[in-house]
């Protein structure tokens, strides 16, 4: 079992009305890449931001390392990274400079600095161009500096929030390969995404939140299993009124007993079904249909993945 | 509490001060734009100072009344557009002048006339009030000491034609020694005489706390230099709030909060670089005022004679500019706010604050005026540069200036949306 580095309890955040963040808890283990998954506006980056101390949550506490995010602040926010969604540079400022500037606030200095920097330029290959102005580079190039920024003071915790929006295919597979890289070099890594492939790919465990709750959080394997063989969605109609035989929820009734489903739902005209094996379910599902002459409007297959299983949870697609 | 960080200070501001000199068109605006605005107010209040459609009272105690001598003189400067003289006794004339009821008075002396005509020198004493519209007095000065000229040319040119023609009909016509030659020689003789030496001199003086030493010429520079420095080290808050809308635009600010330091120490390095570059450019306009502009041709503007005093001020105007740009940053929340707040009030408070300290004193303006830090800023500039006067004057200028800090930090502190 790995020790917890992190661990998150009871956070909420308020502002009037609105509950940004409700009754979060969160053990990060160290050594891992954790994924905060969820929409646009599901509230990633408002956990990121309490956990990171740059806002006060309205209620809940963080430690880290077993110190606590309250009374050992700046001791706290020393053994963290921030790599924030949007481009934090200097853009009329050389990569050099940016980097200079960012970690000296985190209190390095001198030659330590110097070597630092020059690793970090290292790492994301810009030793060369490190004299340009941030603004004449390319996106990738702005994001790779953002997260070398990031890691100048050598935190034990990374938090990378949404780091390959807007990045080209080549410079986001250099991005996770960076992450990869960190991590087995023993960084643990909190990585938000609405990307479900991004999730899947890189992070050992994952929560999915939405309207600022987790309402989900396991393995990605796990998470994909708990939608079995994967979900089935059918448009049914029913013969006719004149029969008045409802033979919709007959033909519910008699798929719910088959082996091969787990469960169903009807839900806005159409039937969920979820399946412990998809292709047996779907041979069942046709005779059963055929017998009770019952018409099959429209039929979808949600593959099991993390995205499928956010829809199953949420009704919601991630990038909704 | 966390506490202070001064070295991450000193980097957060070295590293504006590192973005603001890559701004080449803020460093035009900040440093070239008050020079050329302080060159055009000052040469055109050189050019035409004095009001053309309305003339300025000049309040006038005729000690010599009766004198047709001076009579002429309160008619020639009546005539020479500008001014127009109004005698008082001078007594009245003192108690008005001490009360702030007018702004200055010219005495003409007892024995003017007598004197004119023994060829002995004059003196015409005006004496301001202490608070003068400084412009105003300027334009006086220049009328009367151009009257006291025009008379004292003709009052020596005549006298000495007439002496020529005395000696003419006294001699015999064979010793008809003045040729026209001569005649043209001993003209310009006086001509010049009068301008060095005029019969009728001027002397300005202006409050009774001013020591002999300390009178002055009015010069237009002792008034735009500090008038556009404070305007533009008012302007220069600008920098600070903008700088801190452009880090949290970014996301930097994010950066910065996320780092072990505290919030003070972030506000503290974000306010430095405006203090610093203000503190330069002081110096830069009022080198130029001192040094550069007399290379130009135009007068040098005076420091005061309480270089503790100018500091004094100087630091506490900087200190009002950099809290003000604290509270703009706090209450501004869009770029087009912060550019409103430039246009609508630094501007305009900037060139009222110029303005206003000119005013004479007393009703609705001079009230509104002490509303705004920029007015006491200029006070504190005038009483040092033309008043000639030192810290202990000053005091409560700077007192004032102090508690606009105070207050502006305090609702900056208050407001400041860290998130």
């Amino acid at each position: 079992m790995k020790e917890t580095i992190l661990e998150a309890r009871s956070l909420v955040k308020k502002y009037g009305d609105l509950t940004a963040v409700n009754d979060v808890n969160l053990a990060i283990q160290q050594g891992e890449i954790f994924g905060l998954l969820g929409p646009n506006g599901a509230g990633k980056t408002t956990i990121i931001s309490i956990i990171t101390g740059l806002l006060e949550p309205t209620n809940g506490s963080i430690t880290v390392d077993g110190l606590d995010l309250q009374t050992d602040t700046n001791a706290v926010k020393a053994k963290l990274g921030l790599v924030p969604q949007e481009l934090a540079l200097y853009p009329t400022l050389t990569t050099r400079d940016n980097l200079d500037f960012f970690g000296s606030i985190y209190g390095l200095g001198g030659k330590h600095l110097r070597e630092r920097v020059d690793a970090m330029l290292a790492m994301v290959e810009l030793t060369d161009r490190a004299d340009e102005a941030v603004k004449t580079y390319s996106g990738g190039m702005k994001r790779r500096v953002n997260i070398a920024a990031g890691l100048l003071h050598e935190p034990e915790i990374l938090f990378l929030d949404e780091p390959t929006v807007g990045v080209d295919p080549q410079s986001r597979n250099a991005i996770f390969e960076a992450v990869e890289e960190l991590n087995r070099a023993g960084m643990t890594v909190i990585y938000t995404t609405h990307y479900m492939e991004e999730a899947q790919r890189l992070c050992q465990r994952v929560a999915i939140i939405d309207e600022g709750q987790i309402i989900a959080l396991d393995t990605p394997q796990a998470l994909i299993r708990s939608l079995g063989g994967g979900i089935l969605v059918l448009g049914l109609e029913d013969p006719g009124v004149d029969s008045g035989l409802g033979q919709v929820q007959t033909v519910v009734d008699r798929i719910v007993e088959l082996p091969s489903v787990k469960s169903t739902v009807r839900d806005d005209g159409h039937l969920k079904v979820e399946t412990y094996r998809f292709q047996e379910a779907l041979m069942g599902i046709l005779d059963i249909t055929n017998q009770e002459d019952v018409r099959i409007t429209s039929l979808e297959k949600w593959e099991p993945n993390l995205e499928s299983v956010f829809l199953h949870l949420t009704g919601k697609k991630l990038r909704e | 509490m966390q506490g202070l960080n001064i070295q991450a200070a000193i980097s957060v501001a070295r590293k504006d001060i590192k973005i603001f000199l890559k701004e080449r068109g803020m460093l035009l605006y900040l440093f070239g734009v008050p020079v050329v605005f302080i060159l055009a107010f000052s040469i055109s209040a050189g050019i035409g100072s004095a009001p053309q459609e309305e003339a300025i009272i000049l309040p006038v105690v005729n000690l010599d009344a009766g004198s047709a001598a001076s009579q002429t003189l309160l008619e020639t400067l009546d005539k020479g557009g500008g001014v127009q003289c109004a005698l008082y006794e001078e007594a009245q004339a003192e108690a008005l002048l001490h009360n702030g009821k007018i702004e200055r008075v010219l005495t003409i002396p007892s024995n003017y006339a007598a004197d004119l005509q023994a060829g002995n020198s004059v003196t015409l004493f005006m004496v301001n009030g202490p608070d003068s519209n400084p412009a105003k007095s300027e334009a006086v000065q220049r009328v009367v000491t151009g009257v006291a000229a025009d008379l004292s040319m003709e009052t020596q040119l005549i006298a000495s034609l007439r002496q020529m023609a005395d000696m003419q009909a006294a001699a015999s016509p064979e010793d008809q020694v003045f040729t026209s030659e001569i005649i043209v020689e001993q003209a310009q003789s006086q001509f010049a005489r009068a301008r060095t030496e005029p019969l009728l001199a001027v002397k300005e003086s202006w409050p009774e706390t001013l020591s002999e030493e300390d009178e002055q010429e009015f010069n237009p520079l002792s008034v735009y230099v500090p008038g556009f420095a404070v305007l533009f080290l008012f302007l220069t808050a600008l920098t600070t709030a903008q700088s801190i809308y452009e880090e949290k635009k970014v996301g930097s600010f994010r950066r910065l909060l996320a780092a072990p330091i505290s919030k003070p120490t972030i506000l503290v390095g974000k306010m430095t670089p405006n203090f610093i570059i203000g503190l330069v450019q002081i110096i830069v306009l009022f080198s130029a005022g001192f040094l550069l502009f007399p290379v130009l041709g135009l007068d040098r503007m005076s420091l005061g004679s309480d270089p503790l005093a100018l500091v004094l001020i100087c630091l506490v105007v900087l200190l009002c500019s950099t809290s003000l740009g604290v509270l703009i940053a706090a209450i501004a929340r869009t770029e087009g706010q912060i550019s409103g707040l430039s246009a609508v009030v630094l501007w305009a408070f900037g060139f009222a604050g110029i303005w206003l300290v000119q005013m004479p004193t007393g009703g609705f303006l001079e009230a509104i005026s002490k509303a705004i830090p920029h007015y006491w800023a200029n006070v504190a500039f005038l009483d040092l540069f033309v008043r000639g006067q030192g810290l202990a004057d000053i005091l409560f200028s700077i007192l004032v200036l102090l508690g606009f800090t105070l207050v502006f930090f305090i609702i900056g502190l208050w407001q400041f949306d860290y998130n």
